[in-house]
């Protein structure tokens, strides 16, 4: 357990910045692949489900870290599970009121942020073990890791399958008078795949370097 | 005694929490359950606008209207009636849904005010394959339904996608989505059809 009068001098630095490099939620840690999978097709349905998880990241770490004293070991998983989705039902809810047409794109994978285990390994890792201001760093780190890896996916495969990035044309689009022909598999399962596992293998490449260097 | 103090003492954090959240869920409802409705009704009512430019608003005309989908289900829709700015009635639209490629396909579908042909039909919700199935909201495949008599309708792989009738020419690459579309329009209209006849709405200018 983590308070204030013993906390490491760059325990808040460490903790953000694990989420965004060294404990990268998607491409070091391989969780939530469904949605990196499944909302990835274009940037903003990516963003969108980043925001959604932050959120729900934030919300449940910083009620299972109050909470983390009267936890009984053996109903602690069905605590954070009543936690993590009573935040995404809100956050669906959310969505439905304020922004409609990306909760239809979104459809499922927002209810199914439920069984993400990025939040569920936060709550059991961190959350249940350390205090709040350490719980609220850590979900925001693993938060932007995970929304900032969604969007690099999602941006790689939106500029190939329609030349865009957040719907902004960077290729000029053979139709159009210009000279890209959209790769319409990007935006399809195998083209999710497929970015994913080249992706991985960057970021495999490049930590191996470094370790080198190091 | 003994059982029920220990249940308690072993889950009162869980009964507690359960209360606490049961209400932060309810509290968001109520605040946020009539936007949701309202952003459903207005895209129900910007489809079924697009399809039948006469209608000033749409009135609900009956409630509740039991659909056959077979295999035992049934589907309860609205059936909404499209009215002038004079009070004239110019049509019908109402929600209908089937099974797609990838999903759920979930339709407005509009018919003229007398229930002879078909007025279109809008996508409301649809996850069909991007650069594929999601071909049935463009216009070459939609435009295929405009004026087309509300009767059963026929899929064909090969045919004349610019002639008005039962015919409807499948997507190249999407048969299936295009089989689907067509499949929930032959469900749904014959027995709304049928439910606006018995109740004899049709030809009603009221």
């Amino acid at each position: 357990m983590t308070d204030k009068s013993t906390v490491p001098a760059g325990l808040y630095k460490d903790t953000l910045l694990a989420g965004l490099w060294r404990e990268n939620p998607v491409f070091r840690l391989l969780l939530g692949m469904c949605p990196t999978l499944a909302v990835t097709a274009a940037v903003k349905p990516a963003f969108t489900m980043g925001c959604c998880v932050i959120f729900v990241l934030l919300c449940s770490n910083i009620v299972v870290s109050l909470m983390r004293n009267l936890l009984k070991p053996h109903l602690r998983i069905l605590m954070f599970t009543l936690t993590i989705a009573a935040f995404v039902t809100i956050a669906d809810l959310f969505l439905k009121a304020f922004q409609p047409m990306m909760s239809e794109v979104l459809g499922p994978y927002v209810p199914l942020i439920i069984v993400n285990c990025i939040i569920i390994c936060r709550a059991e890792a961190c959350a249940s073990k350390n205090g709040l201001i350490v719980s609220i760093v850590d979900a925001v780190g693993m938060g932007i890791g995970f929304t900032l890896s969604l969007c690099v996916l999602a941006s790689v495969r939106e500029l190939l399958s329609t030349g865009a990035i957040f719907e902004v044309q960077i290729l000029s689009l053979l139709k159009e008078g210009g000279w890209f022909v959209p790769w319409a598999a990007m935006s399809m399962p195998v083209g999710a795949f497929i970015t994913l596992g080249l992706l991985l293998g960057l970021v495999n490449l490049v930590s191996k370097k470094g370790q080198l260097k190091g | 005694m003994f059982k029920i103090k220990f249940f308690f003492q072993q889950s009162w954090l869980l009964i507690v929490a359960s209360f606490f959240f049961g209400l932060l869920i309810a509290v968001a409802n109520a605040a946020w359950q009539g936007k949701i409705l309202q952003n459903e009704e207005d895209k129900f009512n910007n489809l079924a606008g697009e399809m039948l430019p006469e209608a000033a608003s749409f009135e609900t005309a009956l409630e509740e209207v039991e659909v056959d989908l077979g295999k035992g289900k049934q589907k309860a829709i609205t059936i909404k009636k499209a009215v002038a700015d004079d009070g004239r009635c110019v049509g019908w639209a109402f929600k209908c849904e089937g099974s797609g490629f990838a999903d759920k396909i979930k339709l407005v579908l509009a018919v003229d005010a007398g229930f002879e042909k078909l007025k279109g039909f809008g996508v409301l919700a649809s996850n069909e394959t991007p650069g594929f199935g999601d071909q049935i909201k463009l216009p070459f495949y939609r435009n295929q339904f405009i004026g087309a008599p509300a009767e059963k309708l026929v899929l064909s792989k090969t045919g004349d996608s610019e002639k008005v009738d039962s015919e409807i020419v499948a997507i190249s690459g999407a048969t299936i989505s295009s089989e689907a579309v067509v499949h929930i329009v032959n469900t749904f209209l014959p027995q709304i059809k049928n439910q606006i006849q018995t109740k004899g709405l049709v030809g009603n200018d009221g």
